[in-house]
């Protein structure tokens, strides 16, 4: 029996989605280890963006945010409510980006460099990247998130959704 | 199915990024509570040093005496070095390479008058730093403190340094020292750190503090 093109095509679609997820799963998985193994080096980083003023606040989100990602990264491996997850890391990524980009603006003017010169530990577990890099990986894991949310690939999903 | 972008399927697609969002956040506060190396919330990791007691100690710091000819030049760094600026503006004093080389060599520096403290974590510390150092990471101080508050407390000069340049963990640790009882008069921060200490050939100790294997020029 023949497999139909519009059926050949929404199978590439799902698996193109599944992949997606476990890249994305396995990344944040990975990033989130990278900034739990020293905490205090991922504050110091933090902190470097001038958020918040308040200890307890700028000692929250760096205690509770690397988890998070690890968190988020298991449930998109693992395809437990991949959507909810994918918009959570939607609403983590768009806010992040816009403080990284001010940040690198910042940097770029007080040392008279071009933009895309800028180079710096943006805390995001990869160490010093040039900051155009960073914001086309960042560009690039917001629209995979994006697609998460197309709701297909629900195989060797745990359980797709939640609610 | 759910595919697709009804409203209906939005509205439930925010309500599971909100249950994700509430169980990550829990499971984030529980995992830090329970990792060995996690933050402690409430704790101050960047004390700022702009209080009173520092704004006093800033303006009257008066230089101890010492047996050494060029005591009168301990801050004596570049007017305009942005780390020395940085500690002025935390009411710390800075210290001059040169300065603190002196020091170093100084005989009071075996004796206990003079001490060194590295303010970088046990890592680094083993890996190199200035022989004779006490190691004394501002952010795990716990097991290192009572003897190097003991130490700098019977001392009429500390030296604390971190790597150099931006880091800002010598600033810290001296803080840290100075919310603990040391008089500020008798802190200063070595500006140019363990980098600039390094780039020079100067000795280096590796492996524990005092374990005799150094390196570099002894003179």
């Amino acid at each position: 029996m023949s497999i139909s093109e519009p059926s050949r095509k929404a199978g590439i679609i799902d698996f193109g989605t599944i992949g997606a997820r476990w890249l994305l799963g396995a990344l944040f998985i990975y990033t989130g280890l990278e900034k739990v193994w020293d905490p205090v080096a991922f504050l110091k980083l933090v902190r470097q963006y001038d958020l918040v003023q308040t200890p307890v606040l700028l000692n929250s989100i760096a205690a509770m945010l690397p988890w998070f990602e690890v968190c988020c990264g298991a449930l998109l491996l693992l395809g437990i409510g991949v959507r909810g997850t994918a918009l959570t890391l939607v609403g983590i990524l768009v806010p992040f980006t816009i403080v990284v980009w001010h940040h690198a603006l910042e940097l770029g003017m007080a040392k008279s460099i071009p933009f895309c010169a800028v180079k710096f530990d943006c805390g995001c577990g990869t160490g010093e990247v040039y900051i155009c890099t960073k914001l086309m990986e960042n560009f690039g894991f917001i629209l995979l998130s994006c697609w998460l949310l197309n709701g297909r690939g629900r195989r060797w999903a745990l359980s797709y959704s939640l609610v | 199915m759910s595919n697709g972008f009804s409203a209906s399927v939005v509205g439930k697609v925010v309500l599971e990024a909100v249950v994700v969002v509430v169980a990550a956040a829990a499971f984030g506060f529980g995992a830090n509570e329970l990792s060995p190396r996690g933050l402690k919330l409430a704790r101050n990791y960047f004390p700022s040093g702009t209080d009173q007691a520092v704004a006093t100690s800033r303006i009257s710091a008066p230089i101890v005496p010492t047996n050494s000819a060029a005591s009168s030049n301990i801050t004596q760094t570049s007017p305009t070095d942005p780390v020395d600026e940085r500690l002025k503006d935390k009411g710390l004093q800075p210290i001059s390479r040169a300065r603190t080389l002196e020091l170093f060599h100084d005989p009071r520096y075996r004796e206990g008058p003079i001490v060194f403290v590295d303010a970088r974590n046990q890592e680094h510390y083993e890996v190199g730093h200035i022989p004779g150092a006490f190691p004394l990471d501002p952010y795990h101080p716990e097991q290192q403190m009572t003897g190097v508050l003991t130490a700098c407390q019977a001392a009429d000069q500390v030296v604390v340094y971190c790597t150099g340049g931006e880091c800002e963990d010598a600033d810290t640790t001296a803080i840290l020292l100075r919310e603990a009882g040391v008089p500020n008069q008798k802190l200063f921060v070595y500006g140019g750190g363990y980098e600039d200490w390094a780039e020079r050939r100067l000795p280096i100790e590796r492996g524990a503090k005092n374990s005799g294997d150094i390196s570099g020029q002894t003179k």
